[in-house]
């Protein structure tokens, strides 16, 4: 511990009451969920099935935990820095980059070992029953330590990059969110390629640790239509995250330097006044240029949705272009692969490709939209110039909520194609069609209502964006751990039960998804979405009204 | 028009009892140290805070009650300028002008006026967000004067200014003053404040300690005025000092050979100091100038923060002798 950023960073964190409550409860859950399990009968079957069954749910849980808490700690840790001003101190201290990254490495690293320190117990409770060997154990903690590291190493390379603590946290969820799940569909999109192709798309699948983790235990080829995978995809993955952690930690360290400093103020460059030369390229390039001078807010328009578009990066029009662009280029690929695959997988096959795609998009794009709508205006100091105009507090929700409400409908519309192209091929498919067309929806609306109720609870957009992509990612990831210890150790109307709040495995029951059609997921999921929805529009309003009120 | 106003957050009491006037075309500085209620009051004012207790009121408009129509009598200029990112100053006042619900076509002229006024015509396709903070606290009052309100209130416009930026800015409000606006500016820059206000209000722990002009202010920290005698030459500054001397005896007499001045303090009258005057003459003194000086707002401020500090300690003392 002579680092003194490993001191301030994790020493300071771990002696914080709050640390030893998250704790504290870390570790009843871990004793519950061994305590549910444990053995009551006097006899047991010899196999160990059931503590298999444990702890492969106990490494998917753990897995899942550190994909969705961890990459915050370290996509803040060097943005914050800079942006509090302390950064520029650190590297004026006699503290070369190497220290300053390793010790921050240490601190995120140090924070994940703790907590898979404190499942040690529950792991070996779990080994004491039976039927699991040690090297199961010590693998299953070398892909999550491996995680670790990777995510890690990620986290603070895009915080070298970023301007904004939100904007770190938004992308390294993006990149997280890449290679667990992303990495992994191209691998069931083109089942049985060979040659150079396949050697990628397997190792390219190598790269999550979602996939290690089935790999290791023995859900590898999960709807991979009876097609099973021989290569070590423990090992790829030790080795790929091994070397993705080195390159990504010299990367960092190259970037942790005064460049990070050495820029000029925006000037402001107008194109208008451009020669027509410039002008015209420009126009080429953009289409819409962002530098061009933009008109001034008409009548009949909310001024905070103007507002919303045009200081959100993402909201400037050839963002939105390019954005649409990608949505539409993906909805040609789904349109293309709809068309000539829905002989060999049929169409529900096809069908669920395309609700995980799109539920991604929808998740991973809406918090990131939704989240600062207030907390970014407290922050900023905004809010109390907001309140001196003559905006009435509904004015100022309304339009915060219709610049992301557009923008969501334009990202699903460039992606509907697909389903239009699969109706056509199969004109009975119309209904089915239909209520996918309404899980989206009602998923959209519940992001992006459970992510502005949650993130208004918050002054600090870093803590609000943060929160809200762990409320969502919880619902729409937790319940599937519930669906893969679907038989044993959770029966079929636990799981129903688990995967009513899940708008993925909704949309999945509706298509006919193979594993999910036995589940009987809507309206009820519909209803669960809808109430949520409502109450989160209502937490909202209560707490804007609250913030806005006088003092 | 403040009347007895209180402000209690549970046991603490951040206003206490304060009224204040300010006439239409008046500069108002309020000034204080941290805590002593300013930015309170101008909560209050602006409709974002409800006093406890007492009233306030802009041309006659209920400030907590009627809190739409204070919105359009007053530009409020918080202390944290209230960035937006990838938002040009052209966009930032479009904005606040389409907010204040000026129609489209009033805007586009009124926005070009406002740049004009305040300087900010050339930067109009610079980045809120990549502004320094004097260009920033600039583009704020424009902000400000979008809706043409009557009065304009200013948390530390100064805060943070350099030298030039400082001079910028105050001869910006003195052009707001002269076209009819009602300002109400606190800071902690002392000498700025001199300079541009017509009236100073001075604050501490909530309680109004003092207000009126800064010589009124002056007269109030102390009933002695200091009065400067400043000599051709420094050859009778002796004789002069001798003849001060004689006609108001006990007063502090000082003489500076250097500058060739006398000083001395004194609570006599007027009369009194013309008869020393007249004194010095009628011997043949060669006095070039006869002035009294002001107190320094600093020296008041001061005095006032003194004189508050040995309250808050006189109970603690009283307490450790007994």
């Amino acid at each position: 511990m002579q680092n003194p950023i490993v001191h301030r960073e994790l020493i300071s964190l771990l002696r914080q009451r709050r640390t030893v409550v998250m704790q504290c409860l870390l570790a009843v859950c871990f004793v519950l969920l061994i305590a549910i399990r444990w053995p009551t009968e006097p006899r047991m079957a010899l196999s160990g099935l059931r503590s298999q069954e444990v702890f492969r749910l106990f490494a998917y849980g753990l897995l899942a935990a550190l994909l969705l808490i961890l990459p915050v700690a370290p996509a803040t840790s060097i943005v914050r820095e800079r942006t509090r001003g302390t950064l520029a101190m650190l590297l004026n201290s006699p503290l070369g980059p190497v220290q300053i990254y390793g010790g921050k490495f240490l601190a995120t690293v140090g924070l994940a070992m703790q907590m898979l320190l404190l499942s040690l117990p529950a792991a070996a409770a779990c080994y004491a029953l039976g039927g699991i060997y040690p090297m199961d154990v010590i693998s299953t903690y070398l892909i999550l330590i491996l995680t670790v590291l990777l995510v890690t190493s990620m986290g603070l390379l895009v915080s070298t990059y970023s301007v904004t603590s939100d904007s770190a946290v938004r992308w390294t969820f993006g990149f997280v969110l890449s290679i667990s799940v992303i990495a992994t569909l191209p691998h069931y999109l083109m089942l049985g390629t060979g040659g150079l192709t396949g050697t990628a798309i397997s190792w390219m699948r190598a790269m999550s640790p979602i996939t290690a983790m089935m790999s290791l235990h023995g859900a590898a080829d999960l709807g991979a239509a009876g097609m099973t995978t021989t290569e070590n995809v423990v090992l790829r993955f030790c080795g790929l995250a091994i070397l993705a952690t080195a390159v990504q930690s010299l990367w960092a360290i190259s970037r942790l330097n005064f460049s990070l400093f050495d820029s000029a103020r925006d000037t402001g460059m107008i194109v208008d006044d451009q020669s027509l030369g410039v002008r015209s390229v420009r126009r080429a390039v953009f289409i819409v240029d962002p530098k061009r001078r933009s008109g001034y807010i008409g009548p009949l328009t909310n001024p905070v949705m103007v507002k919303e578009f045009r200081c959100r990066k993402f909201g400037r029009l050839h963002w939105l272009l390019r954005l649409i662009a990608v949505c539409g280029i993906i909805s040609l690929a789904l349109t293309i692969l709809t068309t000539t695959q829905t002989v060999s997988w049929d169409v529900a096959g096809v069908g669920g490709i395309m609700v995980v795609l799109q539920v991604a998009l929808i998740v991973l794009i809406t918090p990131s939209l939704a989240a600062g709508l207030i907390a970014t205006e407290r922050e900023t100091g905004g809010w109390v110039l907001l309140q001196s105009t003559k905006l009435s507090v509904w004015q100022i929700v309304w339009g915060k909520l219709l610049s992301v409400v557009l923008t969501l409908g334009l990202v699903l519309l460039a992606t509907l194609p697909g389903y239009l192209v699969m109706v056509a091929i199969d004109p009975n498919q119309w209904g089915q069609v239909k209520r996918v067309a309404i899980c989206l929806l009602m998923t959209a609306l519940f992001v992006m209502l459970c992510s502005a109720a949650v993130g208004s609870l918050f002054r600090k957009t870093v803590t609000a964006t943060s929160c809200a992509y762990a409320v969502v990612l919880t619902v729409c990831a937790a319940p599937l751990l519930f669906w893969l210890g679907r038989g044993a150790p959770f029966g079929h109307r636990t799981v129903e039960a688990a995967l009513i709040v899940n708008p993925i495995a909704a949309g999945f029951s509706v298509i006919r998804v193979p594993g999910f059609t036995e589940y009987d997921l809507v309206p009820g999921n519909w209803w669960f979405l809808g109430g949520a929805s409502i109450v989160c529009l209502l937490l909202l309003i209560w707490q804007t009204h609250r913030v806005s009120r006088p003092q | 028009m403040i009347r007895n106003l209180v402000k209690k957050y549970g046991d603490y009491t951040a206003l206490d009892d304060l009224s204040l006037t300010l006439s239409k075309g008046q500069i108002l500085g309020l000034i204080g140290p941290n805590g002593a209620g300013k930015t309170t009051t101008i909560k209050v004012l602006v409709g974002l805070s409800r006093p406890t207790s007492g009233t306030a009121t802009i041309s006659g408009v209920d400030c907590v009650n009627e809190s739409k129509r204070i919105k359009q009598l007053v530009g409020y200029m918080p202390d944290k300028f209230g960035s937006y990112d990838n938002m040009r100053v052209r966009e930032y006042l479009d904005f606040f002008g389409s907010a204040f619900q000026i129609p489209r076509s009033k805007r586009i002229g009124r926005i070009e006026e406002v740049m004009e006024m305040t300087g900010v015509t050339y930067m109009r396709d610079r980045y809120v967000d990549a502004l320094s903070h004097g260009m920033a606290q600039k583009v704020g009052i424009a902000r400000i004067l979008l809706h043409d309100p009557e009065v304009l209130i200013l948390d530390e416009p100064a805060n943070g200014l350099d030298p030039q930026a400082r001079i910028e800015m105050r001869d910006l409000l003195l052009q707001l003053a002269r076209i009819g606006k009602t300002l109400l500016v606190t800071s902690h820059i002392l000498p700025e404040l001199s300079r541009i206000c017509d009236q100073i209000a001075i604050l501490t722990n909530g309680k109004l300690r003092a207000c009126g002009t800064v010589k009124e202010i002056g007269r109030q920290v102390s009933q002695q005025r200091t009065v400067e005698v400043q000599l051709a030459d420094e050859g009778s500054l002796s004789v002069a000092a001798n003849i001060i001397k004689e006609i108001i005896p006990q007063e502090d007499v000082t003489e500076s050979p250097a500058e060739a001045v006398i000083r001395f303090r004194t609570n006599r009258s007027e009369d009194a100091l013309v008869q020393v005057l007249a004194a010095l003459v009628k011997a043949s003194i060669p006095v070039s100038q006869f002035r009294e000086l002001q107190t320094d707002l600093e020296e008041a401020f001061m005095s006032f923060a003194r004189s508050q500090k040995e309250v808050e300690r006189a109970p603690s003392i009283a307490k450790a002798e007994a």
